[in-house]
């Protein structure tokens, strides 16, 4: 990494600039909001464009709400599982390490996309419980698709973390006469979890990227509320702002996560 | 010849019931074929393109002009947080409808939908690769650019010769994973009618209703795909491998 | 054969530092350098860690720029020099030793040897390449040339850096402690190296925490403390009888072995690269 010592007299190393945090951000955003202004007065930018967003907000929140739903649940069923998997891996069993192997190499080397189809058609329209009908929705197929993947790679951040923890804490902790399960759980787990967040939390931005595509098997998330909503106001203006603005409702979303990944990263590198 | 074989696996198949007549019909299993070859086309233009697009955006995101360090920045966030269905969308449904109005109709819009999910998908993973090209540039010690600028390399000769190909060492691990999540990604081109292998398992599966065995040969040659990636990968590492280093 | 003795073929003044202060934001790093040396003189700079030696090294060769004080490379004033041509101009003129990771990792030694005379001075390829193995053999290392530099001891990867440093045929070379990470046993390969150079008539700038070595060699000794020269003078003045108390001090903690040099780690580790591993 750079040195700082040097970087103060003459910047010879490289700079990555951190966007938010520079004031130049901040003055591009008012400047931003200023030509807004400037349009909406000058009658460039039409009134009714605008009207329109804000009618369609709601709608748009509400889709977004379902992607979060989505994203939150997936993540959580994949990570119960992916630990789950991921602790398979280390079974002393060959046949269970093997499967949960296989389980790993099929569902990340898998589409995402192919995934939510799957589950979309494999999974009945509703569930017979007893003599009640259940409807099954398409969002639970969604979730249900996306957790698949995701299982799988918690399993992998989990094999990773584990592998780097280095050999002489395995052997201090056997010498202390610690049995191989109370290793794990006192010793070694703590410790892989620390190391996982940040692939964790880059897993989950994924996965909530991921959710957009349930739109193609018509869950009523963001994207197809932004669809709907063009083809109803069937004007090229309102097309063009209503899909920027879906971009952006995800980037509000994602970027503050991933902000917060790579402050992890540094909280956590030399752990 | 073929088809009789063809036949034999089929039958073999549904003896275990999995459906896979739609291999026995000839225009079905031509357009299924050209599914795989359209992917197979897709998978290489955008591992090639988001390449080139990643050292692009890795040398801008290094620049000393700030100007443009942060231009790229702003790109790069953008791409990274943001679905690839929606950048296809806004690229497709948006973008390119506005070219074809500001086309004369004459002049036809040159750009197909094949075009479009190159190049979304290459500038989507080319931000990816940027990232990690960038930790690699910025894990080179200080020390060794101290000595090539005492030897006399100027920033830019620095930057070519001797950070870039330390960078790509490093990041190779990263960008293999990148390239491997590309080649998954461009499934998603069947949302805008791109005839890769998805969009036609949809177009056979919505007639003859057999998804699953569908999935099952898609997950196979994604497999396959996949592995060959990883293969590729792991010879480059063999071959860019500095002997002794890292002691 | 001692060298401490001032030589009398050293010639005109080659470096010369009036009053420079350097600053890192808010810390003073240099308050205030003077310093000469004259062409063909071999110069040792010692002090404890953090006075400041290798800032002036740096400051030598445009590497760091002083906010005030005048530097002078025969003649050329450093700090008027502004743009990259002209700081490349400079540094052509000036081979510079590091105390670690020296050599270019992805390349074998002979492209590390070639690489800048071809790229920067223009040199053809086959000229290049046998003044390389020239340099190679006076430095002991003639059948390394197709080796990686992180398959060769610390004192061989260091011998290849002054040898690449030679390439250049510089009028003048710093070298900034360059021992101070090596093993005990590896040290006196590159001290012989650089005593030959001296011997040969190379202009030498010194960083050192070889006392033993710098006495041997040097013409003349500056001793900084806390940014400021202490005291400077020819060698066996300073290391026999130096009029300061605070070089006296040093000199006995430095030669008893107590102070060793603070053995600097680089930021960089394998684990960098190892995390990128699952950017999942």
């Amino acid at each position: 990494m750079a040195d700082s010592a040097y970087t103060d007299a003459v910047p010879l190393l490289p700079q990555s600039a951190l966007v938010l945090r520079q004031g130049r951000t901040w003055l591009l955003l008012l400047l931003l909001a200023v030509l807004l202004g400037l349009l909406l007065r000058s009658g460039i930018l039409q009134l009714p464009l605008l009207k329109d967003l804000l009618t369609w907000s709601p709608a748009l929140l509400l889709g977004m709400l379902a992607n979060i739903q989505i994203s939150v649940l997936a993540i959580a069923i994949g990570t119960l599982a992916g630990l789950f998997i991921g602790v398979l891996q280390l079974s002393s069993v060959r046949l269970v390490r093997l499967a949960a192997r296989g389980y790993v190499q099929l569902f990340r080397n898998a589409p995402m996309l192919i995934l939510i189809y799957f589950s979309t058609y494999v999974f009945p329209f509703e569930l017979h419980i007893s003599s009640h009908y259940v409807s099954f929705p398409d969002w639970i197929k969604v979730t249900l698709g996306l957790a698949l993947p995701a299982s799988a790679n918690v399993a992998e951040i989990f094999r990773g973390a584990m592998l780097s923890i280095p050999a002489p804490q395995w052997e201090a902790a056997s010498s202390l006469a610690f049995r191989r399960t109370q290793l794990l759980r006192w010793i070694i787990l703590p410790q892989c979890l620390r190391r996982m967040l940040p692939s964790w939390m880059n897993l989950y931005s994924t996965i909530t990227m991921g959710t957009a595509l349930a739109s193609l098997v018509g869950v009523h998330d963001l994207l197809d509320t932004a669809q709907i909503a063009s083809t109803t106001v069937n004007r090229v203006d309102f097309t063009v702002a209503i899909y920027f603005t879906t971009l952006l409702l995800f980037f509000i979303y994602c970027y503050p996560i991933s902000r917060f990944t790579h402050y992890l990263e540094r909280k956590y590198a030399f752990i | 010849m073929m088809d009789a074989w063809l036949s034999k696996i089929v039958a073999a198949c549904k003896g275990i019931g999995l459906n896979y007549d739609f291999l026995l019909a000839a225009d079905e299993r031509a357009a299924f074929l050209h599914g795989l070859l359209v992917t197979l086309q897709l998978s290489l233009a955008c591992i090639v393109l988001s390449l080139l697009a990643g050292f692009l955006l890795a040398t801008l995101l290094v620049s000393q002009r700030r100007w443009l360090a942060f231009g790229a920045r702003v790109f790069v966030e953008l791409t990274r947080n943001t679905p690839t269905l929606v950048q296809l969308y806004c690229a497709f449904l948006v973008l390119n409808m506005l070219i074809t109005q500001a086309l004369s109709s004459s002049v036809g819009n040159p750009l197909t939908p094949f075009i479009w999910v190159v190049l979304v998908i290459s500038l989507h993973k080319g931000a990816f690769h940027a990232e990690s090209l960038r930790a690699g540039i910025e894990a080179v010690p200080a020390v060794t650019l101290e000595a090539a600028a005492s030897l006399g390399f100027s920033r830019r000769r620095q930057l070519w010769l001797v950070q870039l190909p330390l960078a790509l060492r490093f990041a190779l691990p990263s960008l293999i994973n990148n390239l491997v999540d590309l080649v998954k990604m461009t499934s998603v081109a069947s949302a805008i009618a791109v005839g890769d292998v998805t969009y036609q398992s949809i177009m056979i599966w919505t007639q003859r209703d057999n998804v699953l065995e569908l999935m099952l040969l898609m997950l196979f040659f994604f497999g396959v795909l996949t592995y060959a990636v990883n293969l590729a990968g792991r010879w480059l590492e063999q071959n860019l491998r500095m002997p002794g280093y890292g002691r | 054969m001692p060298l401490s003795e001032v030589r009398p073929d050293a010639g005109n003044v080659l470096v010369e530092l009036r009053d420079v202060h350097l600053a890192f934001g808010r810390t003073a790093v240099l308050k205030g350098i003077n310093l000469q040396v004259r062409r063909g003189q071999a110069v040792s700079i010692i002090g404890p860690s953090g006075s400041g030696k290798s800032t002036i090294l740096r400051c030598i060769t445009g590497l760091l720029k002083p906010q005030s004080g005048d530097i002078f490379l025969d003649g050329t004033d450093v700090r008027a020099l502004k743009s990259e041509a002209e700081l490349i101009g400079l540094r052509k003129r000036v081979g510079f030793v590091f105390q670690q990771y020296n050599l270019f990792p992805h390349l074998t030694v002979l492209e590390n040897l070639v690489i800048a005379p071809t790229r920067i001075l223009g040199q053809d390829l086959a000229s290049a390449r046998s003044n390389a193995h020239a340099l190679l053999e006076r430095v002991k290392l003639g059948g390394k040339a197709h080796a990686y530099p992180g398959q060769l001891s610390g004192g061989q990867q260091q011998r290849v850096a002054i040898a690449r440093a030679l390439a250049m045929q510089p009028e003048l070379i710093l070298f900034d402690e360059v021992t101070s990470a090596l093993d005990p046993e590896t040290v006196g390969e590159v001290l012989t190296v650089i005593g030959e150079l001296v011997q040969d008539g190379m202009t030498c700038v010194l960083v050192t925490h070889e006392m033993r070595f710098a006495e041997e060699v040097s013409d003349e000794v500056y001793f900084t403390e806390a940014g400021l020269i202490v005291e400077h003078g020819p060698a066996h003045k300073i290391f026999s009888h130096p009029d300061s108390e605070r070089t006296r001090t040093f000199l006995t903690r430095a030669l008893r072995g107590e102070e060793q040099g603070r053995r600097q780690t680089n930021s960089f580790s394998p684990i960098s690269f190892d995390r990128l591993k699952f950017s999942v």
